[in-house]
């Protein structure tokens, strides 16, 4: 990628950012994230098929901030959530520079938002088959097994938040689960609070999630709570037409149709 | 620590009879926090009330918790009493003990019970209660009153004698709607133009109006008191201050053969054009879509013959930005287009016609001048047909409603026809007769007796012509279902009253609710059939639902009531029962994190943005801001925010936490 | 053995709901005592975290009543209301958590009997169901937790 490393260089010594946020080679066979502020660091960056870490996710950070302007290298999955973000008004074009990346790992400029959106409707996010049959299998268990499936796979949590950490649209000061007055869900990691966690987390994705699964990645207990948020993917799909962060839309859980269908109501 | 009063009424037996009241009372008294408990026959009488006030002071009560009715009937009451002991009147909760329990259970312990846990529940809420003020909006005391036909008429003049400003905005170049379409009115046949245009010219010289034609509502915003209208005024390619109305545009303008909209179609127009004689104002507007000059970039005579230069070819649409206390809506009906019901062969054939196309016919202003001659071939038709409920309570392909006006003026066609035209024969072909109001019913009777118009109870299955006929295909119902047919030289169609098409766009813009048949709704169909479900929005005439003359003149004038009865405050009081944006100490400033999902979802506009800067004004942070003047308290921002960083008081994330946790833990 | 007495907590709004029980109340049309009523001003401001709380409070089933489409008193906090249930239920429902125990209805100022028959129906709903133990059991860990 010294194409990238290149542009990188340039970016820094024009003085067009202060800050690179890309990928560097980690421990063992890992990647990680890098925070370049000096040219002559530009040469760890890396990008090949390992790095799956959502970047997106330090955009928000004060601490990253701090640096000056960044730019990022987005492959898809930061794409994504950088359009998504610019929807919830947590960054402006004029905030960052974005190094895309193509799936063919070709180095792509963006000029605006609206050039990645145009870049990104020909490139949708797609629930993978084998994810679509695990949630088709879950949904065909008796409900009484399947909420004991669930509780037993919810059990390894303990509540370490790396799943809200590595979330680039967990970007609250405050998340509610730490607020007290009232006490909305149970702190401890015992089966309800667990429950509660990660329902709340779901349902504050709805409409909003990606699919860029860094929170599952990061669960250093491979729950798999990226299925929660996959089948609510599809759960929009099908219910409010097809899915995608937008500019010009309206969030699916902020917006309506007064014709909206659903069967329950009585 | 809390103090709270808890006030059992047994509602003489009406709570008592089957919930325990002193047992509540006494279970009350024992929760944490409690510190006065008491049952009493009638709370809300006067020793009732005295009950409270004294225990507030005696006690020092900071809470109050009535056991009673539905807050929905005493909660005024009993805050009211509160405030005159010295409390905040946002510190009183109802229980809810009869409506929601002793009139809806038996007598038994789990009755008593549930009452017990309603009290508990609010005694949790209570406590998390904080004391609120009302909030004071000031008051723009001008209307905007939508639609200029009769119905805007008359609520515009009524505002404007009670001396306030209105602002009249009417969509086509003249004020007068449909009615100065109309030739006749029922019952009492006097000319329709005779009666409205002396309103029109009322409303143009009178000083507190300003007409706005050839002009539509462009956005709404804020809330009662103080809204703010935008509205476009489309390119009437004149100045509207140099034209003189002398009509010499209009005259030698080449474009001539342009159906007219205020004939039906039934006669032509030019390109420039005033829409009739006698129209207000009497301006002339250039028809963009048909004038040579626009769509060929030639001809340009009118600019050339016109002696003050008033042609302004380049003129834009303006938007213009008024500030408004009301709004009357005022933007009338329309009709079905019968083409919708091939059977009758409208559209098809030249001399099947709708009501309002008979309307011009037999107006003295009209294509004919006033005589009844069918389209085709101007002859005076010998026989002519009326066919009444023409979409009209047809739920299969039209309207499953009535439309209310047609079976008057199907009875006034007729009869005008056997006035003008004394050898001829008449029949109307209806469903039923709907003459309720004063004087209609002797109006139809005169119809039959005195004109001797033949009403055929039955329906129409086709029209079709034949040999220069219509053969009107029908059934006399009376008649044990004879077929009945008839060679007509005119059918006229009774079309179905429906909501004017953009009806619904415009309800949008404004937040107001409208049916299912996108006719605006009231607020409640008995008790407030003028106003909206949006405070300071009124409504006016057949927009609301079908409406004859009278009804909508009554409508309009109580609409205009209503505007003028809010306007004869200078100041309004508002419930502080509304959304706020949380606040904490730096360098947080707020748990707001500004994503917007809340501005979104409210259907107020009324969260914007607040920037919080440092000492050196450099911002810091952009947080969402409730504007407590629009905001209407439903809370939709705080179900959506997820940091919980906006909340709504009285119905706090707190207070509702605390009442679900207090209800389900009665063990 | 006592008869199992479900708890039912019903989530209401103001204008539509709240109205139409008041109306169940002044038709004198019976139901069980088993329902009891939360008001919100607007079915938009509930918020699926409360539905959330009941559940680990201890509650065997939950009502969500608000006005009919194009009715609301806010005009759209009910259609605001009504993505966010469809949402909500299809995730409880992945998750297992019963969406039978959660009866959404519209009832309207003026149908106090449908709310009667809402509030019947869904006991005997829940009374078939059972008490919801499988919940309370994963709640109870709380309670034990208190204890120690």
């Amino acid at each position: 990628m010294n194409e990238l490393i290149k542009k990188a260089v340039a970016l820094l010594e024009s003085d067009s950012v202060q800050v690179i946020i890309g990928y560097a080679e980690g421990t063992g066979t890992r990647t990680r994230a890098i925070f370049i502020t000096r040219t002559a660091d530009c040469e760890n960056l890396i990008f090949d098929s390992r790095c799956v870490q959502n970047l997106a996710v330090y955009l928000t950070k004060s601490e990253i901030k701090k640096l000056g302007k960044p730019a990022i290298v987005a492959p898809i999955p930061v794409l994504r959530s950088i359009l998504q973000l610019a929807v919830e008004n947590q960054i402006t074009e004029n905030d960052l520079v974005v190094l895309g990346i193509t799936p063919q790992s070709e180095l792509v400029d963006f000029e605006s938002f609206a050039a990645i959106e145009a870049f990104l409707s020909t490139h949708q996010i797609v629930i993978e088959e084998k994810y679509q049959e695990t949630i088709r299998e879950i949904k065909a268990m008796p409900v009484t097994e399947r909420f004991a499936y669930w509780v037993k796979e919810l059990e390894p949590c303990f509540k370490c938040y790396a799943c809200r950490a590595a979330c680039p649209l967990c970007y609250c000061t405050r998340c509610t689960v730490d607020n007290n007055q009232p006490q909305w869900i149970s702190v401890a990691s015992h089966p309800l609070g667990n429950l509660e966690w990660h329902i709340m987390r779901a349902m504050h994705l709805a409409g909003r999630c990606t699919d860029c699964e860094a929170c599952y990645n990061a669960c250093p207990m491979s729950i798999p709570i990226h299925l929660l948020t996959k089948n609510m993917l599809q759960d929009v799909t099908e219910n409010f037409g097809t899915y995608g962060p937008s500019l010009d839309k309206l969030n699916t859980l902020s917006s309506f149709k007064p014709d909206d269908k659903e069967s329950f109501i009585r | 620590m809390s103090k709270i009063g808890v006030f059992i009424c047994h509602c003489g037996e009406n709570i008592n009879a089957t919930v325990d009241c002193a047992r509540v009372a006494k279970t009350a008294g024992e929760l944490e926090g409690v510190e006065y408990s008491i049952d009493y026959k009638y709370m809300c009488s006067d020793p009732g009330q005295t009950l409270i006030k004294q225990a507030i002071k005696e006690k020092g009560l900071t809470g109050v918790v009535v056991g009673s009715c539905s807050p929905r009937m005493h909660e005024p009451t009993f805050r009211k009493a509160c405030q005159e002991a010295g409390l905040n009147p946002f510190m009183c909760e109802m229980a809810n003990l009869r409506e929601h329990c002793s009139w809806v259970h038996d007598k038994n312990e789990a009755t008593t019970q549930k009452a017990i846990d309603l009290v508990r529940t609010l005694v949790e809420k209570v406590k998390l209660n904080k004391p609120l003020y009302s909030i004071k909006v000031p008051v723009t005391k001008t209307a905007l009153v939508i639609g200029g036909g009769i119905a805007g008429i008359q609520a515009s003049l009524d505002i404007a004698n009670a001396g306030h400003q209105v602002i009249l905005v009417e969509k086509d170049p003249s004020i007068g709607g449909h009615m100065s379409q109309l030739s006749e009115t029922f019952p009492t046949l006097d000319c329709s133009q005779c009666i409205l245009t002396p309103r029109m010219v009322e409303v143009a010289q009178h000083p507190n109006i300003k007409l706005l034609t050839y002009a539509e509502l462009e956005k709404l915003e804020g809330s009662i008191g103080n809204f703010k209208a935008t509205i476009r005024k489309k390119a009437k390619s004149i100045d509207e201050n140099l034209c003189n109305g002398c009509g010499t545009c209009t005259t030698k303008c080449p474009t001539k053969k342009i159906p007219s909209e205020f004939n039906t179609g039934l006669g032509t127009r030019t390109a420039i054009y005033v829409p009739f004689p006698q129209a207000v104002p009497n301006k002339p507007v250039i028809d963009k879509e048909n004038c040579s000059y626009y769509q060929k970039g030639k001809c340009k005579v009118c600019e050339k013959v016109c002696p003050t230069g008033a042609i302004r070819f380049d003129q834009e649409d303006e938007l213009v930005e008024i500030e408004v206390g009301a709004v009357v809506i005022a933007t009338g009906f329309n009709i079905m287009q019968p083409s919708e019901f091939p059977e009758y062969g409208y559209g098809k054939y030249k001399d099947v016609i709708t009501g309002l196309q008979f309307e011009r016919l037999a107006s003295a202003s009209g294509p004919t001048l006033g005589e009844i001659r069918r389209p085709s071939d101007g002859k005076i038709p010998e026989k002519i047909v009326f066919v009444a409920c023409a979409g009209s309570r047809d739920p299969a392909k039209g309207i499953p409603y009535c439309s209310k006006i047609c079976c008057m003026y199907t009875a006034k066609h007729a009869m005008l026809y056997q006035h003008k035209v004394h050898h001829g024969k008449s029949y109307i072909f209806y469903m039923d007769i709907r003459a309720a109001g004063k004087n209609y019913e002797e109006f139809v009777r005169r119809a039959i007796v005195d004109d001797e118009v033949n009403y055929i109870r039955g329906r129409v299955s086709k029209i079709y012509e034949e040999n220069g006929k219509l053969i009107v295909r029908g059934v006399d119902t009376l008649l044990n279902a004879k077929p009945v047919e008839i060679e007509a030289d005119m059918v006229v169609l009774a079309s179905a009253a429906i909501a004017n098409p953009g009806a619904e766009e415009l309800a949008q813009k404004m937040h107001v609710s409208y049916d299912s048949y996108h006719f605006f709704s009231e607020a409640h169909p008995k008790l407030k059939p003028v106003e909206t479900n949006t405070a300071g929005i009124f409504l006016a005439g057949a927009c609301q639902a079908p409406k004859d003359i009278p009804e909508t003149v009554s409508q309009a004038s109580g609409a205009a009531s209503k505007a003028i009865i809010l306007f004869s405050k200078d100041e309004l009081s508002r419930d502080p029962l509304i959304a706020v944006v949380n606040r904490s100490p730096a360098p947080v400033f707020s748990t707001c994190v500004g994503c917007f999902m809340c501005a979104s979802a409210c259907p107020y506009q009324a969260i914007g943005e607040e920037l919080i800067t440092n000492r050196q004004g450099k911002v810091i942070k952009k947080v969402a801001k409730v504007n407590p003047g629009l905001c209407q308290g439903c809370g939709t921002c705080v179900a959506f925010c997820r940091s919980k960083s906006i909340d709504i008081q009285g119905y706090s994330n707190e207070q509702m936490c605390a009442e679900v946790v207090a209800l389900l833990n009665n063990d | 053995m006592t008869e199992f007495e479900p708890k039912i907590i019903a989530f209401v709004c103001n204008w539509c709901t709240y109205a139409g029980a008041d109306l169940t109340g002044t038709s004198r049309i019976k139901y069980a005592q088993n329902v009891k009523i939360v008001r919100f001003p607007c079915t938009g401001r509930i918020d699926f975290m409360l539905l959330l709380k009941s559940f680990g409070e201890g509650a065997d089933g939950i009502i969500v009543s608000g006005c009919h489409p194009n009715d609301c008193h806010y005009t759209s906090g009910n259609f605001h209301a009504r993505r966010r249930w469809i949402m909500f239920r299809g995730l409880l429902d992945m998750l297992g958590i019963d969406v039978r125990r959660i009866q959404y209805s519209w009832v309207s100022a003026a149908e106090g009997a449908k709310w009667a028959d809402i509030v019947n129906s869904t006991v005997n709903t829940i009374r078939e169901l059972g008490p919801y133990t499988e919940y309370e059991k994963v709640a109870g860990y709380l309670e034990k937790e208190a204890k120690q």
